[in-house]
């Protein structure tokens, strides 16, 4: 029991991870839909770099990479005004062929030797993804600066106004967004799989994106949402640890963690919840910064 | 941060821009995809312009290339319109890669049950079929966004994702499963598609729904509805448009459209004539997205969305040569895809703003 539990938590450390850095940037009024493609980046250059340097210096490659290509959606979405999805999309694209070139000629294991620690089978990870949370969370509601980045996600026009640099404050969501996409990547390859093969992410980064919706932007109510969909994950991956002898075909089971995307989201946006999540959005999310 | 005073440059909004600047700037993105890759290519050790010939004689000659960069370049047209009818009501189906998983399934279901039904009956219902759960996929995804108000590009993910596992239950172990490991039985002979001047009949299907499509949206009261509702929802709510019914209208056309090239692509590639193991259905499946990029470049016009998706249709089979021909590392070919459609979004920028020197 606890093994699976340790893995679901390791999944839900991926999301974690991934989802809270999503939901800085659109604090800040950058949707980033190419946050597949960024933990794609991460997982390939963390998987690489491990194999030759160790498991230290692959979350920091991995981040590097995932920053940068946040930096790329920064400025093709704040400074050239490219659409968001637009400009996510073509990231991810781009993400699938380069990973694909670049990766999967080192297919399989990482080298023996490369084994990352783990405290009672659950790796230290999780409270570093638990700790950035919190770090986030009491940036947000707490200081100055998170009321900057909230006041340009609701209505840049009136920070600008106030004197908060929009730009600024944009950039700097959006590349710490990237960041965390890509140190989720690279914990994925190298710890959670300890393997490469294809395109490894499966729609989890698109999974953490949701997460951020339904969370109604706030890091807390993201961390219950990411335990749940990492024990779903898990339980979809490796179900006979719970339940022996399941009836329900391996498709099925993968297909539940999506399943229940799509069944939260119609509960959210119900007229009850929907006020609530109308409120909490950030008001200028997905728009271009335009000074006329 | 790009600062563009420094360098005393200004930006100059363009309020539309005319389809012959979008050509301008599509090609101006081509050459500068072109010129990055060949970075690549000199890493690899291959000399760009010998690629380049190798990939686009390839591509164009009708012994080698020619009939694949039709048909893969004719199911990127069925993906494209699939994502030009939503978008113009400003509603993104990124659901493309479910509704042709959808679209293959109903056609495979119909072929599988009536295999030795005559092909005039066969193919138009497996066709038939295809579009009705593709449509139905696409109307889900619009009925979430439009009646329950779930952000249409999620939804259409996870959809995707479940369609992925539902084609994956059939063929792998799964009633359809044939004898070769994770592929599905092949289709019956009275299922193949018809090969007419190089290509299936369907890609001339694709070519005729194009059209169609050019005068529905730009022509009829319907399509001009739509495109009211796109450009401005307020001012559809006040001439009493129905926006959630739209929505589900646009969404199950889409749908519909992607639906259909469930059967262009199985029946009517010769290499294929089943549905492949997932990771092959899967890579196709995720050239579907291209319709964003292709629908956006051609600033939604079907009509110019015909060459140009047959154009990048070139460019995925071409660049198969690298890697056969040429024997550079697998997957320098995905590469050049992703570099041409990173430069494609960049280049949107181009479709908003002029770049201008202040004085």
């Amino acid at each position: 029991m606890w093994p699976f539990i340790a893995r679901s938590l390791e999944v839900a450390t991926i999301l974690l991870i991934a989802a809270i850095g999503e939901l800085l940037n659109q604090r800040s009024g950058v949707i980033n839909v190419g946050i597949e493609g960024l933990m794609l980046l991460g997982a390939a250059a963390g998987f690489i770099t491990a194999s030759t340097w160790g498991l230290i210096p692959a979350f920091i490659i991995g981040m590097i990479i995932g920053g940068l290509f946040g930096l790329i959606h920064a400025i093709l979405s704040t400074s050239l005004k490219v659409n968001q999805v637009v400009s996510g999309m073509g990231i991810w694209l781009f993400a699938m062929g380069f990973v694909t070139y670049w990766a999967d000629r080192y297919s399989g294991p990482l080298p023996r030797g490369v084994v990352s620690p783990r405290i009672y089978e659950l790796s230290p990870m999780f409270f570093i993804a638990l700790i950035i949370v919190v770090v986030i969370w009491f940036v947000l509601s707490k200081t100055h600066l998170g009321l900057k980045i909230k006041s340009v996600g609701e209505n840049p026009f009136a920070a600008e106004v106030s004197g908060v640099k929009v730009i600024r404050t944009r950039y700097l969501c959006t590349v710490i967004g990237g960041m965390l996409a890509g140190l989720a990547g690279a914990f994925l390859s190298t710890t959670y799989l300890g393997a490469w093969s294809h395109l490894p992410t499966k729609g989890l980064g698109w999974i953490a994106f949701a997460l951020v919706m339904f969370s109604l932007w706030r890091p807390m109510i993201l961390l219950g949402g990411a335990l749940t969909f990492g024990f779903i994950w898990q339980f979809a991956i490796s179900p006979e640890t719970i339940y022996a002898g399941i009836p329900a075909p391996l498709p099925i089971l993968r297909m539940l963690p999506f399943i229940a995307t799509i069944v939260v989201l119609v509960i959210i946006s119900r007229e009850k919840f929907r006020k609530k999540w109308a409120l909490s959005k950030p008001e200028a999310l997905g728009e271009p910064y335009i000074k006329e | 941060m790009i600062s563009l005073e420094a360098l005393k440059l200004k930006l100059e909004r363009i309020p539309v821009v005319s389809g012959g600047q979008a050509v301008r700037i599509s090609l101006l993105s081509l050459v500068f995809s072109f010129i990055i890759f060949s970075i690549f290519l000199s890493i690899e050790g291959a000399n760009p312009i010998d690629a380049y010939t190798n990939i686009f004689s390839f591509a164009f000659d009708s012994n080698l290339g020619l009939p694949t960069t039709l048909h893969r370049g004719l199911f990127l047209l069925f993906s494209t319109l699939a994502f030009i009818v939503p978008y113009s009501a400003r509603l993104w189906n990124v659901g493309m890669e479910g509704q042709f998983y959808l679209g293959t399934i109903g056609a495979f279901a119909v072929a599988y049950s009536l295999p030795t039904l005559h092909p005039a009956l066969l193919i138009p219902l497996m066709l038939l079929s295809g579009a009705l759960f593709g449509a139905g996929y696409g109307a889900l995804a619009g009925y979430l966004r439009g009646k329950l108000n779930v952000n249409e590009v999620v939804g259409c993910l996870m959809l995707n994702n479940i369609a992925f596992w539902l084609v994956y239950l059939l063929t792998v172990g799964g009633p359809w499963a044939g004898i070769a490991e994770s592929t599905s039985r092949p289709l019956p002979p009275n299922a193949h598609a018809p090969i007419i001047f190089y290509t299936p009949f369907t890609s001339y299907l694709a070519v005729g729904i194009a059209i169609v499509l050019y005068i529905f949206l730009s022509k009829s009261v319907l399509g001009y509805k739509i495109r009211v509702l796109g450009n401005s929802p307020m001012a559809a709510q006040h001439v009493g448009i129905n926006a959630p019914r739209t929505y589900i209208l646009v969404m199950t056309i889409g749908g519909a459209i992607a639906g259909l090239s469930g059967y262009h692509m199985w029946a009517g590639d010769p290499a294929f004539l089943m549905i492949p193991r997932p990771e092959a259905y899967k890579a196709i499946g995720d050239l579907t997205y291209w319709g964003l990029i292709i629908g956006l470049v051609c600033l939604l016009n079907p009509v110019a969305a015909i060459p140009t998706s047959v154009f990048i249709g070139s460019i995925m089979v071409g660049s198969t040569v690298l890697v056969r021909r040429l024997r550079l590392p697998f997957g320098l070919d995905v590469l050049f895809l992703g570099l041409v459609s990173i430069t494609f979004a960049a280049f949107q920028f181009f479709y908003m703003y002029r770049i201008r020197r202040m004085k």
